[in-house]
């Protein structure tokens, strides 16, 4: 069962279609990234889901319940600016937002500190939020979204704004929640949704591309790539191989060729084949599925 | 709860901000400040020694009720000055910022977030309106001569219901710009035309809430409250109350950029 | 006289004092203003009323 539908989607403002008739689902326990380049929708998307914004047409269920509640309730949200109130503390801020989501005194202030806790800000939380770094202000904001236990936690480019080591920090963090929660989170760097997510959904202009787990994604990629090395680089090497039908493209890189393929199994026996018979003395011969950059590339600009 | 859980953050906001102390101080000093100079002008004229031998100074010294309206005068527009500037960045800061989204994706009621935010500023506005008439009263009846409190405390309430105008017709303004500057500027310039209206037709719009400080005076000099001043407050109050609701809807359909 | 102008001004520059501690504390807290922080010291103190004012209003960022 999903814990969360997204029906036919669609955002516009001032006629423009930022969103378009998006419909996707999330499975409990995920961790999903939707990737996208800059202007793709991703931040309209997830403020639909968090409830921030009404979208213009179609709607948004959890626990495929008809008429839910506000939806807000379910879902702990990062914008991709977090911005607090920087003369509170980390711990009053925390305190605060989890009353606004009708916890308890008390039970806000336990759940605070064990989320500064999770997300290593025990020993700052005394601090106002002024003085925290971009790093700590972006863990403070995955923490007020966890205050009110949400079953679905979203987060707006949780790590495109940090340095290497808050992002390394960030990623770590994300890959701790997933053990016990669903995760929905938007990139654009691709290298961040094949380290922690399972499913990806990549949007451009508005419009779902691709959606599905990333193996999935990969083994359904039609051409791949065949990675060539020699002791001494061959004769006519490009001229030989651009002969076969099952070659598409061959690129010549530091220590060999990349040659992308149709049809790996035809391309295989013909590589090998012609290697033999010319006698060229080869180091390495590799297989390599597509990169998710590759898909993403050629998805987005078809 | 929730409304009391903003209520008490904007408090504790105006208290981190220093707003509990400087805003009753200038609102004081704003109200002793007139009738101080009316009471010491021919003294410091005669003392500065540049008076003609033989010439009179004839300044009449103001009556009490007359010293005591110059409280509300400098009130009326400094002391609006002050309550529309400190309250010009009241969501439209947060709206610009970006702290808006942060605590509006929690389920906050819009409602809840908007009359909280205007109740605690309204409560650290009577308490410095009290806090400066009083004052006021003090000065002017040591100077000037006897005015029953009762009268003085009769008439800050009534005056507080004029500012309760004011800062809704700033709410108003805050709830869908995101420049607390243009807040203010629309703000001022919307109680200037106002005024302006009022005392145009003021013979026919006998209600305005504009005329509460007239009324006011009318009524530190007779002591009799007229029948205008509940109905000039009455309509304050009423236009208050639509201007807070229009706020919320408007913040409700607020989409942030 | 004199006991007038002690009973009624002095709380006024008792007052106009507070300001200008209050306003000085706020500046010396605060991370950044709007222009270099001595301007608004000289602000603070020698600009009357209206010196802590508008450094309430203007001088803070953020
Ligand atoms: N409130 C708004 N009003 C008008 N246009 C908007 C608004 N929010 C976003 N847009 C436009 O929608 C498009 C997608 O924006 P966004 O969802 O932020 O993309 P992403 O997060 O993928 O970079 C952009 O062209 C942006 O200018
Ligand atoms: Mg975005």
């Amino acid at each position: 069962m999903a814990i969360m539908s997204a029906n036919y989607l669609t955002k516009t403002f001032q006629g423009h279609t930022v969103v378009d008739d998006l419909s996707f689902k999330l499975e409990p326990g995920k961790c999903v990234a939707l990737l996208g380049p800059n202007g793709a929708g991703k931040t309209t998307t997830l403020r639909m889901l968090a409830g921030f914004i009404k979208p213009s047409q179609g709607n948004i269920q959890f626990n495929e319940e008809q008429f839910a509640k506000d939806i807000r309730h379910y879902v702990g949200y990062l914008p991709q600016y977090p911005v607090f109130h920087n003369w509170m503390t980390g711990e009053e801020f925390l305190i605060y937002v989890g009353k606004l989501a009708y916890l308890s005194k008390n039970e806000a202030k336990t759940k605070a500190h064990e989320l500064l806790d999770l997300v290593r800000l025990s020993d700052d939380k005394q601090k106002r939020i002024g003085k925290y770094s971009g790093g700590m202000k972006q863990r403070l904001g995955i923490a007020q979204a966890l205050m009110h236990d949400p079953q679905l936690i979203i987060l707006d480019e949780p790590v495109s704004s940090l340095d290497p080591i808050g992002r390394r920090e960030v990623l770590n963090l994300i890959r701790e929640l997933k053990k016990d929660a669903t995760i929905l989170f938007s990139t654009h760097i691709l290298n961040d949704a094949e380290e922690v997510s399972d499913d990806i959904l990549l949007l451009n202009h508005g419009k779902l591309l691709k959606q599905g787990a990333i193996q999935e994604i990969h083994s359904q990629q039609e051409t791949k790539t065949i990675y060539l090395a020699f002791q001494d680089e061959p004769k006519f090497i490009e001229e030989r191989l651009k002969e076969f039908n099952s070659v598409f493209n061959i690129k010549r890189e530091n220590t060999g060729f990349a040659i992308t393929v149709h049809d790996v199994n035809e391309a295989r026996a013909q590589l090998l084949e012609v290697i033999q018979s010319e006698g060229w003395n080869l180091t390495k011969f590799e297989v390599l599925s597509a990169s998710l950059e590759d898909i993403f590339i050629k998805a987005v600009t078809e | 709860m929730q409304w009391q859980t903003i209520y008490k953050k904007e408090m504790l906001d105006h208290w981190r901000h220093f707003k509990w102390i400087w805003v009753p101080i200038v609102f004081i000093l704003f109200a002793v400040m007139d009738p101080l100079t009316a009471y010491f002008m021919p003294i410091i004229l005669e003392s500065a020694g540049n008076v003609p031998e033989g010439a009179t100074i004839d300044i009449p010294t103001p009556s009490v009720g007359e010293a005591m309206i110059m409280s509300f005068n400098q009130l009326n527009m400094l002391g609006v000055l002050i309550a529309v500037v400190i309250s010009m960045g009241l969501i439209s800061r947060e709206l610009s910022t970006g702290v808006y989204e942060l605590i509006l994706s929690k389920p906050v009621r819009y409602s809840h977030y908007m009359t909280a935010k205007f109740t605690a500023m309204m409560t650290l506005l009577s308490v410095s309106i009290i806090l400066a008439l009083i004052t006021g009263w003090y000065y002017v009846t040591v100077l000037f001569g006897d005015l029953a409190f009762t009268q003085l405390l009769t008439s800050a309430i009534f005056y507080i219901f004029y500012f309760m105008l004011i800062l809704s017709i700033v709410m108003v303004f805050n709830s869908f710009l995101t420049s607390p500057g243009l807040v203010a500027f629309l703000s001022i310039f919307t109680v200037v035309v106002l005024n302006a209206f009022t005392s145009i037709f003021d013979h026919v719009i006998t209600w305005s809430p504009m005329l509460i400080s007239d009324y006011i005076g009318t009524y530190i000099f007779s002591g009799e409250i007229e029948t205008d001043l509940y109905f000039s407050t009455g309509i304050a109050i009423i236009i208050s109350l639509l201007l807070l609701w229009l706020s919320i809807i408007l913040l409700k359909r607020q989409e942030m950029h | 006289m004199d006991d007038l102008i002690i009973q009624l001004i002095l709380p006024l520059v008792i007052l106009q004092l507070i300001l200008i501690i209050v306003a000085l504390i706020d500046l010396r807290r605060v991370e950044a203003t709007r222009g270099p922080k001595w301007v608004w010291i000289l602000i603070i103190i020698f600009g009357n009323l209206a010196g802590p004012i508008i450094y309430f209003i203007v001088g803070r960022k953020g």
